[in-house]
């Protein structure tokens, strides 16, 4: 019984890990932009989240789509204004440019709403389902199937939609793609703000079951980045199965060598992965 | 640096000021204090810094300190060691042999502290350590440091008797830690105290700090079937902690968590969780010591703190002020500045403060009173011990 509820936990966690990596891996993967501001806008959807359930009562997980919306629109603003100017660089340019960018998100925040943690406390509690002696808290699954539902529907709209082949194929040879008459210019905008809408929708999912402060940005972006190269670069499917490996890791770590040590296996095995599969768990070369 | 050359321009003023008249011819006590105002623990340095300023604001409007026949006005003088302890001790060295200070405040935390304590023995420069808890930072034998906090055992001691007393029936305890210096340090002495009270400890784990999920050493730790469970960490590591305890229906008789659930922040983001919790903090807004300092009494520091800040002060906010006033009650009493008359009042102590009354040990630390117990009960903070400022009895049961 024990081993099925660290398993529980261990999905559960992974749920949520695959919401925080989404985004990131789409704008790494496409842009080829180590996106550092990926955190930043996790944690400022989770705070549009918590104001509009102080002020308006909206349920955070109905809420989700709409802050992903807002982080939407400030991706596309922000990738037309201050990334574009140097996409095509080698990635160390954007890493910095994103990591300025960041600082100064970050630091915006911490001004605005200081850095108190918050949470988002949903009344009457959701609780939690028990099958047999296992236990599933409600709010995880909720966050874990509303977000797979957000990364099911981008996946179709990369696989099916016409601005999602262009993305494709602008990942795939950005010169062709221009001869074929895409915007490659506005279809590096919309992927980014793509990964902003996973990431405002992922932080909103997230503000009933994490705290909210502007300082926790980092532990979400290395959680992204980590998911991202298990999984693998540029796969949707990889990123779902890099969230869930990783949480299901650290759970059974965390069992057999004591919590303490839980971080030192999960990261002991993506190296031994990073040199037996460089790839990835389900690395491609091209987004599909 | 800024900072300091705004004070130099104020103590020119206040020379030319002093100059157009004659009588008042003062003297003024300084005081050294480096602080983390930017870096890691730039939120921390920030909050003694405005310990600090009220205390000051305070003595000064008074006319500053009597010491003798004379009042001092006391300067403070701050600089900014950025979060890194090399230069916390490189900054008190200026401040003692460039600034010329009377008495020093520690830099924040135990590590920093012991750094620079070490400086001021060689001057032989009183310092008042603000917020250092570890025995380890006074067994060096130093006779100028003197620190506010009181051992890290008196935070795990009255909760494990309280317990002892009132639910014989506990004899299980589990403790979970997050692995960092202080909460570990803390941890440690949950378990002497527990052991010594024959209590068994039937879990013992750590967690590493950055930790998002505390659910798989929950999972063990109920499997353990404790009655007392204690974890010890910071507040977003406890909001987390204290949120999947009531999901994986964690059970037993009594929840400690250590530190945390005495601040709003904490109980507003677990809701109900919160229920029945204890904990133990060097000073909470809610103490009412009546004190012999220049704030009279707790309640009076917290209503001042308040009307210059806005929010209620927190331990750090007001150690930053208690160390202040400790400063002035030993300067008074000495009836000078002299460094070695102020040491002689430090030692023997018996100070009552806003903040706890407050005298030190041999080694310097202070020895002098118990932090109290809080319980969190229908989502206000309730102190339970000790009896003499108890606000609510002490209740058992975990919520869910």
């Amino acid at each position: 019984m024990l081993l099925l509820q660290v398993l529980t936990n261990g999905l559960a966690l992974g749920g949520l890990y695959a919401c925080i990596a989404v985004g990131f891996s789409l704008v790494w993967g496409v842009l080829n932009v180590i996106n550092i501001l990926h955190g930043s806008m996790i944690v400022l959807g989770g705070y549009l989240a918590f104001f509009a359930h102080q002020y308006f009562g909206i349920n955070p997980f109905l809420f989700a789509p709409f802050a992903g919306a807002v982080l939407f629109v400030i991706g596309f603003a922000i990738q037309r204004l201050a990334i574009n100017p140097v996409m095509g660089r080698p990635v160390l340019i954007t890493l910095v440019l994103t990591f300025g960018i960041n600082l100064f998100f970050d630091n915006a925040m911490l001004a605005a709403f200081n850095a108190d943690y918050r949470k988002v406390i949903i009344d009457p509690p959701l609780g939690v389902f028990e099958i047999g002696s296992v236990l599933l808290p409600v709010d995880r699954l909720y966050a874990t199937l509303l977000g797979l539902a957000l990364v099911g529907a981008l996946w179709l709209l990369l696989r099916g939609t016409q601005l999602g082949r262009a993305i494709v194929a602008v990942r795939m040879d950005r010169d062709a793609a221009a001869l074929m008459g895409i915007d490659v210019r506005l279809t590096y905008a919309v992927a980014f703000a793509l990964g902003a809408f996973m990431a405002g929708a992922a932080g909103a999912l997230l503000s009933g079951i994490f705290p909210i402060s502007p300082v926790s940005s980092g532990s979400y972006l290395g959680k992204a980045f980590v998911i991202c190269v298990l999984g693998g670069l540029g796969s949707i499917p990889g990123v779902v199965a890099g969230g869930f490996a990783l949480g299901v890791i650290e759970s059974f770590g965390a069992l057999a060598f004591g919590p303490e040590h839980a971080l030192t296996i999960s990261f002991g095995l993506l190296l031994v992965l990073l040199i037996l599969r460089p790839q990835g768990l389900l690395g491609v070369k091209g987004f599909n | 640096m800024k900072l300091k050359t705004l004070l130099t321009v104020s103590t020119l003023a206040t020379a030319l000021v002093s100059q157009a008249l004659p009588a008042a011819a003062q003297e003024t006590l300084k005081i050294g204090a480096p602080l983390p105002l930017t870096g890691a623990l730039s939120p921390e340095g920030i909050k003694l810094r405005q310990g600090y300023e009220l205390w000051l604001d305070k003595v000064n409007s008074a006319g500053g300190i009597k010491a003798g026949d004379k009042q001092l006005k006391v300067e403070l003088l701050f600089y900014d060691y950025q979060s890194v302890t090399p230069k916390a001790v490189q900054l008190a060295e200026k401040l003692i042999s460039d600034d010329k200070v009377d008495l020093l405040f520690s830099p924040f935390g135990s590590g920093a502290a012991k750094a620079v304590s070490a400086v001021a023995e060689k001057y032989g420069v009183p310092l008042l350590a603000s917020s250092a808890s570890s025995a380890e930072v006074f067994d060096q034998g130093y006779k100028n440091l003197f620190g506010l906090y009181t051992d890290n055992s008196t935070l795990s001691e009255p909760i494990a008797s309280l317990i002892q007393e009132r639910l014989p029936n506990v004899k299980r305890v589990a403790i979970l830690a997050r692995n960092d210096l202080y909460p570990l340090s803390l941890a440690n002495e949950f378990e002497k105290s527990a052991k010594k009270r024959g209590l068994e400890v039937v879990f013992f784990e750590k967690y590493p700090i950055g930790t998002l999920d505390h659910s798989s050493a929950l999972t063990q730790l109920r499997a353990a079937r404790p009655d007392w469970i204690v974890i010890t960490g910071y507040i977003n590591d406890l909001i987390i902690a204290r949120k999947q305890a009531g999901e994986l229906r964690v059970r037993g008789q009594v929840l400690t968590l250590i530190n945390g659930p005495a601040y709003s922040e904490w109980i507003n983001a677990v809701g109900p969780l919160a229920e029945n919790v204890t904990t133990a903090s060097w000073f909470h807004p809610v103490l009412n010591y009546k004190s012999e300092d220049v704030f009279g009494s707790t309640q009076n520091f917290v209503a001042e703190f308040k009307k210059k800040f806005g929010t209620e002060p927190d331990f750090t906010q007001a150690s930053g002020a208690a160390v202040g006033v400790i400063a002035q009650l030993a300067v008074e009493r000495a009836g000078t500045k002299n460094r070695d008359a102020v040491r002689d009042q430090l030692v023997k102590g018996n100070f009552k403060t806003f903040f706890a009354p407050v005298s030190f040990g041999p080694t310097g630390i202070a020895n002098s009173y118990i932090p109290p117990v809080f319980q969190i009960q229908q989502g206000k903070v309730q102190v339970v011990l000790p009896a003499e400022i108890a606000t609510s009895e002490f209740r058992t049961g975990i919520g869910h």
